[in-house]
């Protein structure tokens, strides 16, 4: 099946959602071609495994919009049937904007997908991860968001062959571009992850998190409760709109376990939660759970690492 | 101005969703999407500095229309709404079709969304009615300064971004971007004598259709049958024991 898959951009290189998406599209063995879309000089992300087409933007204009023009174009010329990206906010703008070109709606939360004589179906996951939702696609055109972390990367060596297409710039001028400093180990790739709820109580008490983490080598995350409060930035979010983590170690500290908390860790190797309510739906998910008080157990616990 | 903004009537979020045949079954009785209220809360700002005229669009069952004046209450000043059994079900883009056709009619300006609702969180809704607009689209605006220029704040993946708002465009906000007011009992009184409009599927050009077929759902066990134990001051001490042995510490 003839397969493009929307490319995103971190750190010059492919993102890891892009790669995850690649490597379940080789398992099928599909006919696939990369369009990425990013404002990067120089980005290295010609792929030794398939054809890749870099669309430029200019990062001071907003022109998502443009893109997806070209893309449909692409999609038009090339007869593609499957199109594929990551859940993200570039290629949820994307993705949503093929929809209404191509006439066919897309399917979101994807979490694994098939091919089978010419038809695309789908596995989302529902209520938290509680069951799987499975959709037949019948439209001429298939439009996928894939959640991070679906399936495994695919090994690729990166070259610089691929063709630059320069997009023009919209009358939608952006300024002020503010970029979060990343330091110590990332959510995203770390084998432990911390993560805090409301029930730290309080926004000093987070050095808590931090000293453990700084013992554990942990990533530290949180909720969207706290991050909506402003006690951390939005990329630490953890769950549905936030980022999804599979660490070895997930430490759940003052959180309640909500479904669209959950989705974003469940899939962690071994939970160990703290919460004082023993109801909490979060030990639903822990293997070793704490019912007590976060400020009284982390305290001893960074005494005693 | 005229602002249209969505407001999308939900099962009560306290319950859990449940389907039938691969549709979220919908009470009699739903309410206000919190993630909606972001978006009226917007709306309103811009009202107060702009004289604005705000309406509320949905689609949906209407049933007891709790959400919708759950809306009116904040402070819009009417609403309209599309309930038709062919719409049971709908997809994302049929939705975003019927919205949009709702913003049509009303010649709206400015249209503004939540990013996704709580219950069927597809999260492309805003973006598919500014393609069918032919408006720009400002997503993910998680901060909005109102002065005589109004300046939006998006949230991108590596931080954030500023835009003046154009005199035309559709904005989704986040959850959390603004503080939604609270109706005191005034406005709680003043909402039940706004217009509350139903507006017949067959005023409305839908091109779309329900592309996707629905399946299965399959239930899986996730729940884990870890150890608890409850904190008596050495609980600690099994956390340290557990990190030894899966060789974090
Ligand atoms: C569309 C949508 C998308 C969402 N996306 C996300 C998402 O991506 N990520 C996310 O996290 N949430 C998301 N949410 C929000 C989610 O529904 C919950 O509201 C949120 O996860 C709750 O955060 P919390 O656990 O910190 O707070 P709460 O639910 O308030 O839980 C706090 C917990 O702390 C415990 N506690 C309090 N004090 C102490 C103490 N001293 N010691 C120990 N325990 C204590 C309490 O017992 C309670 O269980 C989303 C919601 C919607 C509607």
């Amino acid at each position: 099946m003839k397969t493009l898959i929307i490319g995103e951009i971190i750190n010059n290189n492919l993102s890891s959602g892009t790669l995850e998406i690649l490597g379940k599209a080789k398992s099928l063995d599909l006919d696939v071609q990369v369009v990425t879309v990013g404002s990067d000089e120089n980005p290295s992300i010609g792929l030794d495994l398939c054809k890749q087409t870099y669309l430029k933007r200019q990062n001071n204009s907003l022109n998502l919009s443009k893109a997806a023009t070209k893309i449909s174009e692409i999609i038009k010329n090339e007869e593609i049937s499957l199109i594929l990206g990551s859940s993200t906010y570039m290629c949820r703008d994307l993705i949503s904007f093929l929809s209404v070109d191509l006439n066919s709606s897309p399917v979101s939360n994807v979490i694994d997908f098939d091919v089978a004589s010419g038809n695309v179906s789908t596995v989302n996951s529902i209520n938290g991860g509680e069951s799987l939702y499975k959709t037949k696609i019948n439209s001429g055109q298939a439009l996928l968001l894939i959640r991070p972390k679906a399936f495994d990367p695919v090994e690729v060596n990166f070259n610089d062959d691929f063709e630059t297409i320069d997009l023009d710039g919209s009358d939608l001028e952006v300024f002020d571009i503010f970029i979060e400093e990343k330091s110590g180990p990332q959510l995203e790739d770390s084998k432990v992850v911390i993560s805090a709820g409301r029930g730290m109580v309080d926004k000093e008490n987070l050095e808590l998190i931090e000293t453990l983490a700084s013992k554990l080598n942990a990533a530290i995350g949180g909720t969207r409760a706290i991050v909506d409060a402003g006690w951390m930035p939005y990329s630490q979010q953890v769950g549905q709109t936030g980022k999804t983590v599979k660490p070895d170690v997930y430490i759940a500290c003052g959180i309640s376990g909500a479904t669209q908390h959950q989705v974003g860790m469940k899939d962690s190797k071994f939970v160990i939660a703290i919460n004082k309510d023993e109801e909490a739906p979060i030990f639903q998910l822990a293997d070793l759970g704490i019912v007590g008080d976060t400020l009284s157990v982390i305290p001893k616990l960074n005494d005693n690492i | 101005m005229k602002i249209a903004v969505c407001a999308k009537q939900i099962p009560d979020p306290a319950n859990e969703v449940t389907y039938s045949n691969g549709t979220i079954e919908r009470p009699e009785e739903q309410v206000l999407d919190d993630t909606d209220r972001y978006g009226i809360e917007v709306a309103l700002q811009l009202k107060e500095k702009f004289d604005a005229e705000v309406t509320i669009i949905s689609m949906g069952p209407s049933g007891t229309q709790k959400g919708l004046q759950q809306a009116l209450q904040m402070g819009a000043d009417k609403a309209v709404f599309v309930d038709d059994e062919s719409l049971k079900g709908a997809n994302s883009l049929m939705t975003a079709n019927v919205l949009s056709e709702l913003a049509k009619s009303l010649s709206a300006d400015i249209v503004i969304f939540g990013t996704e609702s709580t219950d069927g969180y597809s999260g492309t809704v805003p973006q598919q009615v500014s393609r069918y607009l032919d408006l720009e689209c400002i997503s993910y605006v998680k901060a909005v300064e109102i002065n005589d220029n109004v300046t939006l704040t998006r949230q991108t993946v590596e931080g954030s971004e500023k835009l003046n708002m154009p005199e035309k465009c559709v904005i989704s906000v986040t959850a959390g971007g603004v503080e939604p007011r609270y109706p005191n009992f005034k406005d709680i009184m003043a909402a039940k004598s706004k217009p509350i409009e139903q507006v017949s599927i067959s005023d409305l050009t839908i091109n779309t259709t329900q592309n996707l077929e629905f399946i299965d759902i399959e239930t899986v066990e996730n729940s884990k049958s870890g150890e608890k134990i409850v904190d008596e001051g050495e609980a600690y001490q099994e956390i340290v024991n557990k990190l030894k042995e899966l060789k974090v510490i």
